[in-house]
């Protein structure tokens, strides 16, 4: 990521473009991309507009996404009587247990698998290697079967437990990467010293990988904010257990005329996750660059 | 083995014998089956055996109740094969990676270049705008843009001068594909950028020294040195775009009457009776059915993965 922000401008060739980036060549572009990335971000906008319009100003608007008189009662109404602030609720208790778990999990074994002296440790990284490779989307027949025998459809463990499952995989392969790279000098301290297992991966381990926790950390939580599918499932039965994202789809269905509060609806959904990612869009960006090298 | 702890001469030396090993690296042992045990359980429970159990299911008349036990063999895999809506849903789900991939590569790595382009000023702010419906949900700003569009119509219709429904049979699939590109576009700017980063500075260089213009060097240089980073990332798109789902299925409910339906969305109708926003009931339950179409996608999926892998194999060879 810094090689991207910060390739050394003197010694920078003008490699590409160097034709469009003189002059007035370079001004026409940035107004090209400033009206591209205005038309980009239009949906948001109009429906963060629309949130604060009147039913028949809805309808009369077309797609002008300013209120004429902003009707601030409308988050109220979406907050308190359309349950958001249930839905909310839901979406950060399942998303914050989902994403503990899956740093957790996936670090200790990726721990076990990148630097312990496991026995079968070749076998095990083949597995995952080739389970990856499996179209995992479709299996969802036997996981509610499953779901249900463990007697927890309709509850947050269904949704949480699912959705752990499904990241394992994935940051185990990230971790283990991640732990080969960490020096072993501190270990051997600590085993001198008489550390068990647990206080070495606690003490030394866990600190010096923070980085990849912050990055499967980021992952995990944006993917479980905006999970649909899962919550939708497992929750079917059970509206005061829905996420943001289930609560909306069961939102369209129940007050398809109330199309203002939908909006509303939307906005506090997505306002959330824009705020984190606009605050730490570095680390967002780090995070998927990072992934796709390794 | 890798791990360094038990590499110290002392602990080498003492090896042979097995009573020799040292007592942490006994712990190791035992211990790093028990820092994979939550991992392991997880996948072998909702990972591993839901691929078998559904191939077992695949053979059975079931209609979501009670046990699966009328047992019917291989016939749900004949009547998948033969319906003309599952290959409609995958007809539409191919058009839909046909149509995205490339387009939103091209223009990714297009607006990658001008974005990594050392004397390009504000990169970090397009970058930001470009990204953002990344971190969205796809379910609930299909549903936002699906009211935006049926605000749009009308104002799309005179200036067309013709009737426009985007959300029609005629144009209900190209919005889900135009959506579906709008929405994950930034991920591909970002794995350009990351790529384009990894070309070494002293190519660049070497090639201006060499007298290569600007288009030259693109050719030459930067495209060979971002091949191995594109493979994936084509690789992955592809995938990504044969599993849509939430896009058709929060956007147009795969309406009107299946126009925009994939097959995501058509397994979701054989387990749940009904699907999408528009919500076309009046489908007959049958969880054996529905795995069998689940099997037939995944071995096309997977085929299409390996036929890439093979490609690219072909390709390095040559």
């Amino acid at each position: 990521m810094t090689a991207i922000a910060q390739r050394d401008p003197r010694r920078s060739t003008d490699f590409m473009f160097a034709p469009l980036l003189s002059g007035s060549g370079k001004l026409l572009l940035h107004l090209a991309l400033l009206a591209i990335g205005l038309a980009y971000i239009f949906p948001f906008i109009w429906m963060a507009g629309s949130a604060l319009k009147t039913n028949s100003e809805f309808f009369s608007a077309g797609i002008n996404p300013f209120p004429a008189a902003p009707q601030w009662n409308n988050f109220l109404i979406a907050w308190n009587e359309a349950s958001f602030s249930r839905y909310m609720f839901n979406t950060v208790f399942t998303t914050v247990v989902t994403t503990l778990l899956v740093i957790w999990f996936t670090s200790m074994a990726g721990y076990a698998l990148g630097k312990l002296h496991m026995p079968g440790k070749k076998y095990l990284l083949v597995a995952i290697g080739v389970l990856f490779f499996l179209p995992a989307g479709y299996t969802i027949i036997p996981v509610i079967e499953i779901v249900r025998t463990l007697g927890l459809m309709n509850t947050y463990w269904a949704v949480i437990i699912t959705a752990t499952a499904g990241g394992m995989l994935f940051n185990t392969f990230l971790f283990t990467g991640y732990m080969r790279t960490i020096p072993n000098e501190l270990e051997e301290a600590a085993v001198i010293d008489g550390a068990t297992l647990w206080q070495r991966y606690l003490f030394i381990i866990l600190p010096l990988a923070r980085p990849m926790v912050a990055t499967v950390g980021l992952f995990t939580f944006m993917s479980n904010w905006n999970s649909f599918f899962g919550p939708l499932v497992f929750t079917l039965g059970a509206p005061e257990l829905r996420t943001l994202a289930v609560g909306m789809f069961a939102f369209v269905g129940a007050t398809s005329r109330d199309w203002p509060l939908l909006c509303m609806g939307a906005t506090i959904s997505i306002v959330p996750i824009v705020a984190v990612y606009i605050f730490l869009q570095r680390y967002f960006i780090e995070a998927f660059a990072g992934a796709v090298k390794s | 083995m890798s791990s360094q702890i038990a590499s110290t001469p002392s602990q080498v030396a003492l090896r042979p014998g097995k009573r020799a090993v040292p007592k942490h690296i006994r712990n190791e042992m035992i211990g790093s089956w028990l820092f994979v045990l939550p991992m392991l359980t997880l996948t072998l429970m909702f990972s591993i055996y839901p691929i078998f159990r559904s191939l077992q299911i695949t053979m059975y008349n079931w209609y979501g109740f009670g046990q699966p036990d009328q047992y019917v063999g291989l016939r749900h895999f004949q009547s998948v094969l033969t319906d003309k809506w599952f290959w409609n849903a995958f007809g539409n789900t191919l058009q839909y990676a046909v149509v995205l991939v490339p387009i939103q590569l091209t223009l990714a790595l297009i607006l990658a270049l001008i974005l990594t382009n050392p004397r390009m000023r504000f990169t970090s702010f397009y970058r930001t705008v470009y990204f953002m419906p990344v971190v969205t949900s796809v379910a609930i700003v299909a549903i936002v843009v699906r009211m935006m569009l049926q605000r749009a119509a009308t104002p799309l219709s005179e200036m067309a001068g013709t009737n426009i429904n985007p959300l029609g049979p005629d144009f209900a699939m190209w919005s889900v594909i135009g959506f579906g590109m709008w929405h994950s576009f930034g991920y591909n700017l970002v794995y350009f950028m990351a790529a384009l980063a990894t070309v070494p500075e002293e190519l660049y260089d070497a090639a201006k020294v060499d007298g290569a213009n600007w288009f030259q060097r693109l050719y030459y240089v930067t495209l060979p040195g971002i091949r191995p980073v594109a493979t994936i990332i084509l690789f992955f798109a592809i995938l990504g775009s044969m599993q849509v789902f939430e896009q058709s299925f929060a956007l147009t409910g795969g309406g009107p009457y299946f126009a925009s339906e994939v097959v995501s969305g058509y397994i979701y109708r054989y387990v749940f009776g009904s699907g999408g926003v528009a919500a076309q009931g009046g489908t007959t339950v049958n969880l054996g059915y529905a795995s069998a179409a689940s099997f037939i996608m995944n071995i096309l999926i997977l085929s299409i993965t390996l036929g890439q892998l093979l490609i690219t194999r072909q390709r390095n060879r040559n």
